[in-house]
């Protein structure tokens, strides 16, 4: 499957879905893309049960990562797909917007037991509740880390005491 | 009657903290856990909240002092995605260059600790004299060993000159001539068979279902590597093959001993991609805009998201990123190196293992977190507290007991 027919297939069960390009090579050229899908958040687990059927290979988890978007908290679900071949290789990125009143989804850790780091990570550094998720332990942070500061948020919620011993050059030199 | 032997977290023979936890039935592995974290540098809240995309690159190269190519090389490639950067082409092969002398090195590194772990330190000697011929082109080229600040977005900022050809030229003979002793030393040594072979077994299942990258899930048949499956810079042009144990042995079985052998092959590869390079290597500039400033104000009109994704020495390393027009710094920034999902398959390598078959096979997956200082057996309230000459000398234990 190409990256135009996973397209096409996200397009038939209802996601929106679009492909970005990227040229690489100087006397061969080759073609990267990335295949972008927005998710409602109750659809993660089928989005992600839609990419296991029709893959030829188990779908490649890479990473989740997260950006503060004012009122939401937007989540992408990186996956690669179709590796082994010759530049047959694209990457599937799912997009999640959750509120940020209801920062709640469901883990997929059943289905990609390899998600289990990326999913503590998210919760201790943005906040997001998994449910279902079996390890909700510190990932990185550590253990007496506060309740309630999430370092990769834009709002209230931000470490506001942060370490000064590099950040001299803002006070003059003090 | 169980023990629990947690390992970390701080050793000296690997290169940052983390911790992991046995459970032991005897000498018999039948649980491990890791907990990670005992050293986070925020390194993404910096690019996010107070470093400019510039800054960024330097700061990239500093997650790892070995991979310190890679990591900025995702940055580089996502944001110049999302900018709309183009870079010259020789720039682009040099950029070949500079990724393939940085896995000669880190593999030849790997192999000396591997060496180390089981007790052959003469063979951990020769291998690091072996690598220094690659440093010492690092350097030439680069002007330092290390932290080479060589990418920048739309180009690289260091040529490589008609100087320094005859002299690469030089270090890839001296390595294929190398290679075969390197070969017979650790795929013919008895010692190192009987240490690496059906130990810290990955199967197939197992390396997909957990998602590992690199030599790790190489070694155990799948056939991914970023440069064959999706190529970037000029690696289109060298059509890389993932390589795979059973190109050399005619079999896959998934152990430490296989790790070893595709980590070599892949030096072997290295070598002949960089030979290539340099015979095709177009001329041209190297930068497609030397004024820093420029660049800060094209990236920071800039708006979008792009995924970064590279053939690190130790597996694929993707870097995401998100610019927001205006924004200062990087808006959205995730790292994810080889290791981070790596880790994952220690577990089933490690179970119904031995104690004394933790450091090579935690090694055998190239973990760049850094480790085990001390091991500290808890037996009902007791503790005693192993030290790493302890730990190394019941691996070293073990080679001398089956060499009996």
């Amino acid at each position: 499957m190409n990256a135009e027919e996973a397209m096409q297939m996200f397009k038939e069960a209802g996601y929106e879905a679009w492909i970005s390009e990227r040229e690489a090579g100087v006397k061969n050229k080759a073609k990267k893309k990335s295949l972008w899908v927005k998710v409602d958040k109750e659809k993660i687990r089928e989005a992600v049960e839609i990419m296991i059927e029709n893959a030829e290979e188990y779908p490649h988890f890479s990473i989740i990562s997260a950006s503060d978007e004012g009122d939401n908290v937007e989540l992408n679900y990186h996956f690669t797909f179709g590796y082994g071949k010759l530049l047959e290789e694209f990457v599937i990125s799912l997009k999640v917007s959750l509120p940020k009143n209801a920062l709640r989804i469901k883990s997929i850790t059943p289905i990609i037991p390899a998600a289990i780091l990326s999913e503590r990570e998210i919760r201790e550094m943005v906040g997001v509740e998994f449910d279902e998720l079996s390890d909700k332990r510190h990932m990185f942070l550590t253990k007496d880390f506060p309740d309630g500061v999430y370092p990769w948020r834009r709002d209230e919620t931000a470490p506001k005491e942060t370490n000064k011993l590099y950040e001299t050059w803002k006070e003059g030199g003090k | 009657m169980k023990y629990e032997v947690p390992i970390g977290p701080i050793h000296p023979a690997l290169k940052e903290p983390i911790m992991l936890r046995f459970t032991l039935e005897g000498e018999r592995i039948v649980d491990v856990d890791v907990i990670a974290s005992q050293n986070h540098r925020g390194i993404e809240w910096i690019g996010m909240n107070r470093n400019n995309p510039v800054q960024s690159i330097y700061l990239a190269e500093r997650i790892c002092g070995i991979c310190n190519f890679c990591h900025p090389s995702c940055l580089v490639m996502a944001v110049e995605e999302i900018a709309g950067i183009e870079s010259p082409e020789r720039a682009e092969y040099i950029r070949v260059i500079q990724g393939e002398l940085e896995r000669i090195h880190s593999h030849l590194l790997w192999a000396g600790v591997a060496a180390h772990e089981l007790g052959f330190d003469s063979l951990l000697h020769y291998v690091w004299v072996v690598r220094e011929k690659v440093m010492d082109i690092l350097e030439l080229v680069n002007g330092n060993r290390v932290t080479k600040a060589i990418i920048m977005y739309g180009g690289v900022r260091r040529d490589i000159k008609e100087e320094h050809i005859p002299k690469i030229k030089e270090m890839l003979e001296y390595y294929k001539q190398a290679f075969s002793k390197l070969a017979k030393l650790f795929l013919e040594d008895k010692t190192i068979k009987m240490r690496t072979r059906e130990i810290g077994i990955l199967p197939y299942e197992e390396a997909i279902k957990l998602a590992t990258v690199g030599p790790t899930t190489r070694a155990s048949g799948v056939k991914k590597d970023v440069r064959q499956d999706m190529p970037y810079f000029a690696y289109p042009d060298f059509e890389v093959k993932a390589i795979t144990p059973d190109m050399l042995t005619g079999e896959t079985i998934g152990d430490t001993y296989d790790r070893i052998v595709v980590r070599l092959l892949e030096v072997k590869q290295s070598i002949e991609i960089i030979e290539q390079a340099l015979e095709n290597m177009p001329k041209g500039d190297i930068l497609a805009e030397p004024k820093i400033i420029k660049v800060i104000n094209q990236i920071k009109k800039s708006e979008g998201e792009a995924v970064g994704r590279y053939e690190a020495p130790r597996g694929e390393d993707i870097h995401y990123v998100k610019l927001r027009e205006g924004f200062e710094y990087l808006y959205a920034w995730k790292v994810r190196a080889p290791t981070y999902i790596n880790i994952l398959s220690w577990r089933p390598m490690l179970l119904d293992m031995q104690i004394a078959d933790i450091p090579i096979v935690a090694a055998s997956i190239d973990p760049c977190i850094s480790c085990t200082n001390r091991v500290i057996v808890v037996k009902g309230t007791e503790e005693k507290i192993l030290t790493a000459e302890e730990l190394h000398k019941l691996s070293v234990q073990k080679t001398r007991r089956l060499r009996r």
